[in-house]
C-alpha cells in the first residue's frame, strides 16, 4: 500500500466518523435554532466561550459536556444491567455503520490507481443499509425491555412494530430503485444519476421515481424514529418512551443515534435519489475538463457567501449591552471569515495560475464532489428538522394504516410499472 | 327550524391523500423561517436581562410600597388589617403610639416576607388609610438569604410608585 492509498482510506473514514457523528452537537443546534425560528422565537443564543457565540453552537458543547461528565446512574430495579448498558451504544453503533457505504465521490484515481470513495469499499451496498438500519432498532427494543419499565417496554413494542411494518415499504420501494439502476452498489447508483435524461434534465432518482421516491422518504422518517413517527418517545403518553430510566451519557449515547440515523437516512436519500456526490449538469469528466472554470466560479461563490454571511451577522448577530463581550463577537468574526475567504481565494487563483497535474485535478474533483454531497446532506437535514416542526404525530392506528394500507401497496405497484417498463422499453 | 347541514371534511380525494396539507403546512412554516432568518428583529423572544418588559399594565400586582404622608411620615396606623386579610400570614406588625399629633397609632414594625406573600392583593383592597399599595411595578425579586426577602418599614417606605405607570 502505498501512502497515498493510506490517505484516502483515512480520509475516507474521517468522513464517515465526522458525517455520523461529529455532526450531532451540529443537529442539534440547528434543530433548537430552526425549530426557534419557525415558532418566532431565537432559540439558544446565549452561551458563549470568551463572548463568542457562534449563533447559539457553543450551547450544543455545553450540553454535550454536561452530559459526559454527570453520574452514570442505573436504577437498582434493573436485572439485566448487561443489556441496559449495551442497548444505548447498539443504537449508536449502527446508526453509525450505516455511513460506511456511502460513496462521497466518484472513484478517486490517484498514479493510475483508482480508489473507492467509501469508508468500506463493500460490495454489498444497499443491502448494507437496510441491514444496520434495520438493526439499531435492537438497542431500542432491548433498551426498553432491560429498563424493566412499563412505558419503556410499551416504547419498545410500538418500534418494533413500527419499524417492522415500514421496514417492508422500504424495502419494496428500494427493489424498484434497483430495477431502474440495474444494479445494488451505490456508487453506481451515483455514476447512473450523472446521466441526462432527453439531454436536459438530470437523471435523478427522484425524477425517474418520484413515487418511490417519495415512500422511501417517508419510511426514512419511521427508520430514524423521527417525527412525524417518533411513537416511540410519545411523551404525552409513555414520559420518555424507551429511554425513561437512561441517564447521563447513556442518555446522550441514545441522543446520538437518533441524530446519526437522521445523518444516515438523509446520506442514503441523497445518494438514491438526489444525485448523491453530482453538481446538475456537471459530470465528473465535465469537472475535470473545466477544473479551472470551476475553481474560478467556486472563489467568486465563496466571496459572494462571505459578503451575504457577514452582511446578515452585522444586522442580526447583535447583542443590546454594549460592554458585555458578546457585542463584540460581530466585529472580530466579520474579520476572520474575510480573512479566511482571502486565504482560501489566494490558494485557488495560486492553483489556477501555476496549474494542477493530473493527480491535482483529480483530487480537486474528488474535493469538490465531497462538498456537493455535504451541501446536498445538510439540506435534506434541514427538511428532516422542517418536517419535525411541522407535522403533529401520527396516532398508532393511523401510523399502521398508513403502513400497510397505503405505502406497501402503493410500493408494489411501482415495483409492477417499473418492472414493465423497464421489460417493454428494455433498458 | 331548518336543520343545518355542517360539511364534513376529509372525504375528498385531495383530504384523503393528505400531501396537498402537509405541503401546506410546511409553507408556512417555511415562511416564518425565512422571515425570522431574515431580519431576527421579527422575534418575539425579549433578551431579557438586558430588555426589559415594557407592557406591564398599571394594574399589575408588584412588590408593596408603604405610602407617605406630604411630611414623609407614614399613612399607616397599624390597624391590622391587612394582616388578618392577607391568606398566607406574612405580614408582621408591631404597633407603638405616635405622639407627633398626625395620628393617634403607627407602626413600630412593619414586615412582609415575599416568599410567602401570594401577591393576592388582599392587603390592599383591606386597608382603609391607602397605606399599602402594589404600584412598584417590581416584577422580579432576587436575593441570597431567605432574611433578605422579608422587607422591613423602611425598605417598604423606600420604594416608589413605578415611573412607567401613569399618575393616579
Amino acid at each position: 500500500m502505498s501512502s497515498a492509498s493510506i490517505i484516502v482510506v483515512i480520509v475516507n473514514i474521517l468522513l464517515a466518523v465526522v458525517l455520523a457523528v461529529g455532526t450531532t452537537p451540529i443537529m442539534v443546534w440547528w434543530e433548537r435554532r430552526v425549530a426557534g425560528f419557525i415558532q418566532d422565537r431565537t432559540g439558544p443564543n446565549r452561551c458563549s466561550i470568551g463572548g463568542f457565540r457562534m449563533g447559539g453552537l457553543i450551547q450544543s458543547f455545553a450540553d454535550m459536556l454536561k452530559l459526559v461528565f454527570k453520574e452514570d446512574f442505573a436504577p437498582s430495579h434493573i436485572k439485566y444491567k448487561f443489556f441496559y448498558t449495551i442497548a444505548p451504544s447498539i443504537v449508536f453503533f449502527c446508526s453509525f455503520l450505516t455511513f460506511a457505504v456511502i460513496p462521497f465521490a466518484d472513484t478517486l484515481v490517484i498514479d493510475g490507481y483508482s480508489y473507492t470513495m467509501q469508508a468500506i469499499p463493500t460490495q454489498l451496498g444497499i443491502m448494507w443499509f437496510l441491514a444496520y438500519a434495520g438493526l439499531s432498532v435492537y438497542g431500542i427494543i432491548l433498551g426498553g425491555y432491560a429498563s424493566e419499565n412499563k412505558f419503556a417496554l410499551l416504547s419498545s413494542i410500538r418500534a418494533t412494530a413500527q419499524v417492522v411494518s415500514y421496514e417492508a415499504a422500504m424495502g419494496l420501494s428500494v427493489i424498484s430503485m434497483l430495477v431502474t439502476y440495474g444494479t445494488i452498489h451505490l456508487s453506481d447508483m451515483v455514476a447512473f444519476q450523472g446521466q441526462l435524461l432527453f439531454g436536459f434534465i438530470p437523471a435523478w432518482g427522484v425524477i425517474i421515481q418520484p413515487l418511490a421516491a417519495l415512500i422511501f422518504i417517508v419510511t426514512a422518517f419511521a427508520e430514524a424514529n423521527r417525527a412525524p413517527f417518533d411513537i416511540a418517545e410519545g411523551e404525552s403518553e409513555i414520559v420518555a418512551g424507551y429511554h425513561t430510566e437512561y441517564s447521563a451519557m447513556r442518555f446522550g449515547l441514545f441522543q446520538v443515534g437518533e441524530y446519526a440515523a437522521m445523518s444516515a437516512s438523509s446520506a442514503i436519500i441523497v445518494t438514491l435519489f438526489f444525485g448523491g456526490y453530482h453538481i446538475p449538469w456537471l459530470d465528473t469528466a465535465t469537472i475535470q475538463s473545466n477544473i479551472y472554470l470551476v475553481i474560478g466560479a467556486i472563489a467568486v461563490l465563496l466571496i459572494l457567501m462571505t459578503y451575504v454571511l457577514t452582511k446578515w451577522m452585522k444586522k442580526n448577530n447583535t447583542w443590546a449591552d454594549e460592554n458585555d463581550s458578546r457585542s463584540k463577537e460581530t466585529k472580530i468574526l466579520v474579520k476572520a471569515f474575510w480573512m479566511m475567504t482571502v486565504v482560501v481565494c489566494l490558494v485557488l487563483v495560486m492553483f489556477i495560475i501555476t496549474g494542477l497535474g493530473t493527480n491535482g485535478v483529480n483530487i480537486a474533483t474528488a474535493v469538490i464532489q465531497i462538498g456537493t454531497f455535504l451541501i446536498k446532506f445538510f439540506m435534506m437535514s434541514l427538511v428532516f428538522i422542517w418536517v419535525r416542526w411541522t407535522l403533529l404525530r401520527f396516532r398508532y392506528d393511523q401510523l399502521q394504516m398508513l403502513g400497510w394500507k397505503v405505502l406497501l401497496p402503493l410500493a408494489i405497484l411501482n415495483i409492477f410499472i417499473t418492472a414493465t417498463f423497464v421489460v417493454v422499453v428494455g433498458s | 327550524m331548518g336543520v343545518k347541514v355542517v360539511p364534513r371534511h376529509g372525504a375528498s380525494l385531495k383530504d384523503r391523500l393528505y400531501l396537498p396539507a402537509i405541503a401546506g403546512g410546511m409553507k408556512t412554516t417555511f415562511n416564518h423561517f425565512v422571515k425570522n432568518l431574515k431580519d431576527t428583529s421579527n422575534l418575539r423572544t425579549v433578551q431579557y436581562p438586558e430588555v426589559q418588559p415594557t407592557d406591564i399594565t398599571d394594574r399589575y400586582r408588584g412588590v408593596h410600597r408603604l405610602t407617605k404622608r406630604d411630611d414623609g411620615s407614614e399613612k399607616c396606623v397599624a390597624c391590622y388589617m391587612c394582616a388578618t386579610a392577607c391568606p398566607a400570614q406574612c405580614i408582621a406588625i408591631e404597633a407603638e403610639e405616635r405622639t407627633d399629633g398626625q395620628d393617634e397609632k403607627r407602626p413600630k414594625k412593619f414586615s412582609i416576607d415575599l416568599l410567602e406573600c401570594v401577591y393576592c392583593g388582599y392587603c390592599v383592597e383591606a386597608c382603609p388609610c391607602d397605606a399599602i399599595r402594589m404600584d412598584t411595578g417590581i416584577f422580579s425579586l432576587t436575593g441570597k438569604t431567605r432574611e433578605e426577602f422579608v422587607l422591613g418599614k423602611e425598605q417598604l417606605m423606600a420604594n416608589e410608585r413605578s415611573k412607567d405607570f401613569s399618575d393616579d
